[in-house]
Order: C-alpha cells, then structure tokens, then sequence
C-alpha cells in the first residue's frame, strides 16, 4: 500500500538502527509535519468553548446558557465539558487556546466570512484561492493536501493535485478513467483532468475504501496518511452547525453537540496518529464568534471575536494565549461582541511556517500580502 | 444551433423527443404558464404537511419525551414508532419523485430549469425537519405560482412563507419597544433580514450597514408563526401587532413611517426593483444558464428585459434563455450532479423515480429501500436539492463540484447503480447509440469509445459503457 522503503526505514527496529547515526535534532527535522484545520462553519461561539470564568458579565448576559461542570484551565478560563480531548492534552502542553480572535471581519455574513477565513483576504470573494493551498504552494509542497469532505474546500484551492477522502458506497472501478482521460482537451477542461490525475494517483486503501456514513472510519484514514511519512502533509476537516441561534443551550445544548464532534475527530487524530501527533498541528478555523448576550430564541447571534483551539505535540506549551479586551459594553465590538485582539490569520501564518519549514516573513509576503500579521512562532509553537 | 443547446436550458431530448427546428422559440414558449405537476401519486399540500410536522415535533418534544424521561431504549422505539406514523422518514422521499418526475416528463422541461433555480435562489438548507416537511411543498406552492408572477411578488411571498420564517428564525424576532418586547426582555434575531438584504435581493454590493440590517429587523419583527400549545410552532403566519417594533424605521436611506403590517411590502417593494438587485440577480441567472464569468455584455440585456417590463418573470426567463442560445457555441457550463442525473434518466429514459403505487406510503412501516432509493442516490452523488448547508443554497460554480470525491461518486453512480436502473426493453448496444445520436454532435465518437462492449448487455457491461458515456466532458459540462 503505502510502504515506500522511506517509512518502512522510520519505523520499527530500524529506528534504533538510525538514531544512533544520526544525532537527534537532525532525525526530528527530518520527520515530516503536520497541519490539521477543522473547518468550524456557522460561527463558533468562542466564550462556550472557552468560557471567561473570571467575569460575571457573561453569565448575567446568558441566562439560559450557563454552562455546568465547566473543565478548569487556569483561575480566568474554563473549557467546556463536551471538550474532554483538549483538557486531557492541555496536562501534558499539548493542547493550548488563543482567545479573542478572529479574521480581520466584522460584517457578520456567514459566506462572506467563511469566504474570507478561507481566502485570508479582505473582501469577499475577491480571492478564488485559499491561505492554505497559497501557502502550500509557495513552500513548494504540492499534491499533500487532504480534504475530509466531498467538495474541495476553498481554503485548500490554489495549489494543484490535492486530495480529498469521503469514499462512495461500493467500490469504484477507476480504469475506466483511463478510456475517457483522453477526451478532456482544451483549457475548459483542465480543472477536471487534473482532478482525474490526482484519483489515479491515490494510494491503495483510499481506492478500495468504501463508505461515508462513519465519521469515525474518515478520521481514522485521515491518521493513518497522515502518518505515513511519504502522505499527505495537510489535512482539512470541515464541520458545520455552529450557527446557533436558537435553543444553543448549554452542556447540552445544540452548541455543545457540535463541539463534541470536534472533541472527537481530535480524539481519534490523537490516538492514531501514535509518534506522528508529536509533529503535529491541529487548529480550528471559523468565520467569527458570536454575540455576548442571548437573543429571543435561547441563542446567539453572529458576532466578532472568538477562539482557536489547538491541539498537537508542536505547540509550546498549555496556555491560553490572549490579549483579553474585557467584556464590559465599551470593552465590547461595537457594544455587542467580544473584540478581537489578535488576527488570527497571524496564528495561520505562523503555524505554516512551522509546519512547512518557512520563514514566516517569507509566507507572509507570499499568502497574505505582506499583511501586518506578528510571527507567534516563539510564543505558540515548538520550532 | 448544437444539440447542447437542449442540456444547456433543459435536461436534453427522450427518445421519443425530436430537436426542434427552431430551438430558440421552442424554449421560450415553454415560459409563459405554469405546467401542471405530473406526478401521478400523492402531492400533499403544504398546510397538510405542516400539520403532519406539528404532529411530529408536538409528539416527540411533549409527549415521548416526558413520558420515557428515564427509558432511553423505550423512549427511542416509540420514537420510531412516531417517525412511521407522522411520516417524518417518508415524505422527503415523495418530494424528490414529484421533482425527478416533473424534470423528466414536463413539456415544458425550460420551465422547470427556473423552477430549480428559484427554489435554490430562495434555498431553505438544512434545519430542524424543513427538508423532511416543508421544503419541498415550499418549492411547489410558494416558488412556482410565482414563476408567472414579478420578481417583486416572489420575494413578498417567499418572505412571509411558514417555511422561510422558520428557516431564518423571524420568529423569534421581537421589537424591543414592542409590548411582548418590553414584557419578555426579548430582541430581534437578525438572521432573516439580513438574508433577504445580501441573499434574496440586494446582495453585499449594495453596501448596507449593521444598522441597516437591524432597521429591516424592526421591520420585519412581528411576522412570525402564530403559537399554540397543540401545534407548537407550526401554527400559520400571520403579522403579531405585539411583537412589532413601534415608530419610523430607515433602511438603505430609504425612511419607512410606523405602519405595522404594511411597513414589509413597502420596503420589499424598494429592495426588489433596486437596482443592484436587478444587476445581482441577473448576474445570477446568467451564471446558472451561461458561464460561471458571465460578462456585462452578457447580462444587461437581461437587466433591460427586467426594467422594461418592471420585473416580470416571464420576461427576464426569455431574456435569459435568448442569452443562453447567443452564447451557446461560445461558452461551456458545468452540470452540478442532481441536473446530470436528471438528464441521465430523461436522455436515457432511466427506471426513477419508482412508479408512484410504489411510492404509496401506508404510515405503519418505515419506507423501503426502493422508495429510499432516489433520495439516497441524490445524497451520495452530493446534491441532496433540500438540503443545502447554508442558506445560500447549493453553488453555480464548477470549482465547488470538481473534486476527486466527487467525480468518483458519478463514475460509481454511472457503472455500478445505473445499470440496474435501464430498463428491460433498453438493455441494448442499439439503444444507447440512438440516444446518443439524438443528444450528442459528436456521438460517433462516443460510440467508439465503448465499440468494445457492443455485444454486452449485462449489469456489468451497461456499467462499463454508461461508466465512460456520462463522465464524458461533454456530458459532465456543455
């Protein structure tokens, strides 16, 4: 399947055989890393993943959205129960928050903002590309993006030969590709030739799987590519639902239904991934937090301001790295919304420099236009 | 004029289905009246309907679940139980055949190309049971008697439609001076208004502020469903005097006088003959029927068709379709996969929708496999049409449906279930070939290409040859 001799020398006995030539530092910058977006499309409502213990505001504000058996990260933030993974890495500095952050977007549309967490622009849909795909390409990586969907997600466009992984039903015979390639001529048709390129190239366990249904079975193929060291080196996981107007409750509530699906694809990455987690990143990405205050319907209304989940052996350290703005009225955005302090398009910029081996100056010249956007580098991740 | 020109605006020709000798006004014919919905079974109205949804979240949220408060086994079986009885599995199903049936049989197939683009243009995606209850009776009594209507009219109706109020949550939106307001401490949700601003009429090019988007809440607040007890919140639209935010509101520079109910119409009225929605929206239908650029030159005819006859649908369609056939041998447009399988199964004459006795749902057991069959098939190709993931409804543009997943799942569809969906009498080489030939300039080249299965006739040889015929560039795209 995947056994090229490159990884078969990695693993096992050899290893041993190996590290004993090679000094350590240079074994481990050899080791391919990895970064992991979880898409979380709707608006992920920052202070219930991550709640301000510290100020009683927000429970005055939410009433009806008070959370229980808040998990304890420090005396100022707590993290929601449903998020048990993140709380069990954060004992070993392996999970870690940036809170109040978001894209440089305040105009509270879903698609202009998903477009815009995925291009890193500024205006809606004037970029067809995305940050990722932009800054695979310019570190020259191609053909190692994995998406965990049926389309191809937009932050993942700009650089050719991705991949993505949501298997059909029953097994697809993909000779017949080969009777029709040659039919796909002229520039009209480049999109979907190169598109037929990529599935013919696809390792075996990705052409003989079968079936969509198990998110469980999706993750797992994601680890197991992952893994293997001539695989994918960027993975895209895309979850909607977040957008909770109404009946967000709580613990239990709609929101904590949809973190608890995040607790489970990290779960998973976590378990699977075994030695190749300590080279990982994992990061969430939304389009904009929500609304301090409840609306009519026990829910939230779109907002600012929100969090950053990260999990990985790469991070620093367990902390939750913040620049907080407070919640009182003039502490708030526009009176109304968690601020954001901190671009979060500087914490994607730094976590590919990491993860690609680039000078962050350099990516971010590349992918974002030579934006203000502070290297975090030092603050946030091992390198 | 190539024989594209009829997948372009239509699903291609049956094979009892000759091209026209002028196609041009053989689709613009097709736009001046409301084709009767074929479907020979049941076609519920949406009021029924809505009541079977009230019987369902009314059974589950008032009843089961206080009755199996500490069963959870017990508590999911008559769930089950429920779902059988109200139907909650079924009618989804039903819709997809009433849709697939209409798009394969419609003498008016045009017609039905602007059907599926208003019902996604005014998309209900995903939430709560709309797809199982209420999108698809939205889609025929709401979206289609409008077709004939003003562009204006559409949105009027749509706006105050059971099914787009409890879409975007109007419901829970309450003036804060109003007197429920005022009693409750409750405020508006925003998440209506500010769809009918950026999705349904003016877009984000109109520049719009929060504030205006908040002003148009004040507007719109008060329109909700009413509440009982017994039918939850499935009760009927009506305008609440006690949730609407009093006094003068001002939307886009436009101020609108306290004027309770009539304030909606008035400020619809301005938003659906603004300019920027006329362009926005032009440039919408260009894109869906020409090319996913389209270009100025393209599109203001389409925009003089709407100012000349002050936003007439039937107008713009026209205007639409002569775009469509100008532009037909210079521009190529992808086929998101629900309109390729439609055209599939009317160009080769497919086996779905299953016949509408088999289709008949008795309510005391759950729908069978067959009766599943269409929708599931819909779901694994990517495009279940009421189940949009946001609002905006299901993407126009190629980039959004060309991925490795995605092509695969037409090679799977096209070589492992098709052939089981041809018909007895259609199994042959020849069959294929007339079809071909009665859709396709270049279909001797086509032939050629499945010429080594000629003699085949099995599962697995209809497989291989519709595997490589409707994967064809010229089948995935025009």
């Amino acid at each position: 399947m995947n056994c090229t001799r490159r990884n078969f020398l990695i693993g096992g006995s050899t290893t041993l055989f190996l590290s004993g030539y090679f000094p350590k530092i240079s074994f481990a910058s050899m080791q391919k890393k990895n970064l992991i977006i979880i898409s979380l499309r709707g608006g992920m409502d920052g202070l219930t993943a991550v709640p301000v213990i510290g100020d009683k505001r927000l429970k005055k504000l939410r009433k009806k959205l008070i959370l229980e058996d808040v998990l304890n990260l420090n005396s100022d933030f707590g993290l929601h129960p449903k998020l048990e993974i993140f709380h069990k890495l954060w004992q070993k500095n392996q999970a870690a928050i940036v809170h109040a952050t978001n894209i440089p977007y305040t105009g509270r549309s879903h698609f202009d903002g998903q477009n815009l967490m995925e291009t890193g622009a500024h205006i809606p849909y004037k970029e067809k590309t995305g940050w990722l795909g932009r800054g695979l390409l310019a570190s020259n990586i191609i053909g190692k993006g994995l998406a965990i969907s049926l389309p191809m997600p937009l932050l993942l466009r700009g650089v050719p030969q991705n991949n993505n992984f949501f298997p059909s039903p029953d097994f697809v015979e993909t000779k017949l590709i080969d009777q029709i390639y040659n039919e796909f001529k002229g520039e009209h048709n480049e999109l979907i030739k190169s598109t037929l390129d990529t599935i013919r190239q696809r390792p075996l366990s990705m052409q003989i799987a079968t079936d969509s249904d198990d998110r469980k079975k999706l993750a797992l193929e994601a680890a197991k590519q992952l893994k293997d060291q001539s695989g994918p080196r960027v993975a895209v996981f895309d979850l909607d639902g977040f957008d909770t107007h109404a009946a967000q409750g709580g613990v239990d509530g709609a929101h904590a239904d949809e973190l608890e699906e995040v607790n489970k694809i990290v779960t998973i990455l976590h378990e699977n991934l075994g030695q190749a987690f300590d080279n990982t990143l994992i990061l969430t990405l939304t389009e904009f937090g929500r609304t301090i205050k409840q609306n009519g319907g026990y829910g939230t209304e779109h907002g600012y301001g929100s969090a950053i989940l990260m999990a990985g052996g790469l991070l620093k350290k367990s902390q939750v790295y913040t620049d907080w703005p407070g919640l009182k009225k003039k502490e708030l955005f526009e009176g109304r919304d968690l601020n954001s302090t901190i671009d979060s398009r500087a914490v994607y910029n730094s976590a590919m420099s990491v993860c690609f081996n680039q000078d962050p100056e350099f990516l971010r010249k590349e992918v974002f236009w030579g934006d203000e956007l502070p290297d975090l580098s030092q603050e946030l991740f091992k390198i | 004029m190539s024989l594209n020109f009829y997948r372009r605006v239509a699903f291609g020709l049956s094979p009892h289905e000759k091209p026209d000798k002028d196609p041009l006004n053989w689709a613009i014919n097709q736009l001046d009246t409301i084709p009767d919905l074929l479907w020979p079974g049941t076609i519920p109205t949406e009021k029924d309907l809505r009541k079977k949804y009230g019987e369902w979240v009314y059974g589950d949220r008032e009843v089961l679940r206080k009755k199996f408060k500490n069963d959870k086994h017990a508590y999911r079986k008559a769930k089950d139980e429920l779902r059988i009885k109200t139907g909650e599995r079924y009618f989804e199903l039903n819709e997809h055949a009433i849709r697939h049936f209409q798009t394969k049989y419609s003498k008016q197939p045009v017609f039905e190309r602007f059907w599926l683009f208003w019902g996604n243009h005014f998309a209900i995606s995903e939430k709560d049971f709309l797809a199982e209850f209420s999108t698809g009776p939205y889609q025929r009594e709401i979206i289609r008697p409008n077709m004939v209507k003003t562009f204006e009219e559409m949105v009027q109706s749509v706006t105050t439609s059971w099914c787009m109020i409890h879409h975007l949550d109007n419901s829970e939106s309450f003036g804060p001076n109003s007197k429920k307001g005022m009693e409750w401490g409750e405020t508006i949700n925003e998440n209506h208004a500010r769809e009918l601003l950026e999705l349904h009429t003016v877009s984000p090019n109109a520049g719009y502020t929060q504030e205006d988007v908040i002003q148009l809440a004040y507007i719109m607040t008060g329109w909700a469903h009413k509440w009982d007890r017994k039918n939850l919140e499935t009760g009927d639209i009506w305008f609440d005097q006690e949730m609407h935010q009093k006094g003068d509101k001002v939307v886009l520079g436009v101020k609108y006088k306290n004027d309770a109910k009539r304030e909606l119409a008035k400020v619809i009225h301005d938003l659906a003959t603004h300019p920027i929605c006329i362009k926005f929206v032009s440039t919408k239908l260009c894109r869906h029927f020409i090319t996913d650029e389209p270009t100025d030159e393209m599109i203001n005819p389409v925009i003089d068709a709407w100012n000349k006859s002050n936003g007439s649908l039937i107008e713009i369609h026209k205007a639409v379709i002569t775009q469509a056939y100008k532009y037909n041998e210079i521009t190529h447009k992808f086929h998101p996969p629900e309109i390729w399988l439609m055209q599939l199964s009317r160009m080769f004459d497919l086996n779905i929708p299953l016949s509408f006795e088999k289709m008949n749902y008795t309510f005391k057991i759950k729908p069978n496999n067959r009766q599943r069959q269409l929708s599931w098939i819909l779901r694994e190709i990517g495009h279940s049409p009421y189940r949009a993931k946001q609002p905006n409804g299901w993407s126009d543009l190629e980039v959004d449906w060309v991925s490795p997943e995605l092509l695969l799942r037409r090679f799977w569809f096209a070589s492992v279930e098709l052939p089981m969906l041809v018909k007895s009498g259609n199994r042959s080489h020849g069959f294929i070939l007339s079809c071909l030939k009665n859709n396709f300039e270049e279909h001797e080249n086509m032939a050629s290409l499945i010429d080594n299965f000629r003699f085949g006739t099995s599962d697995y040889d209809l497989g291989q040859k519709y595997g490589v015929i409707c994967n064809l560039p010229g089948v995935l795209k025009i």
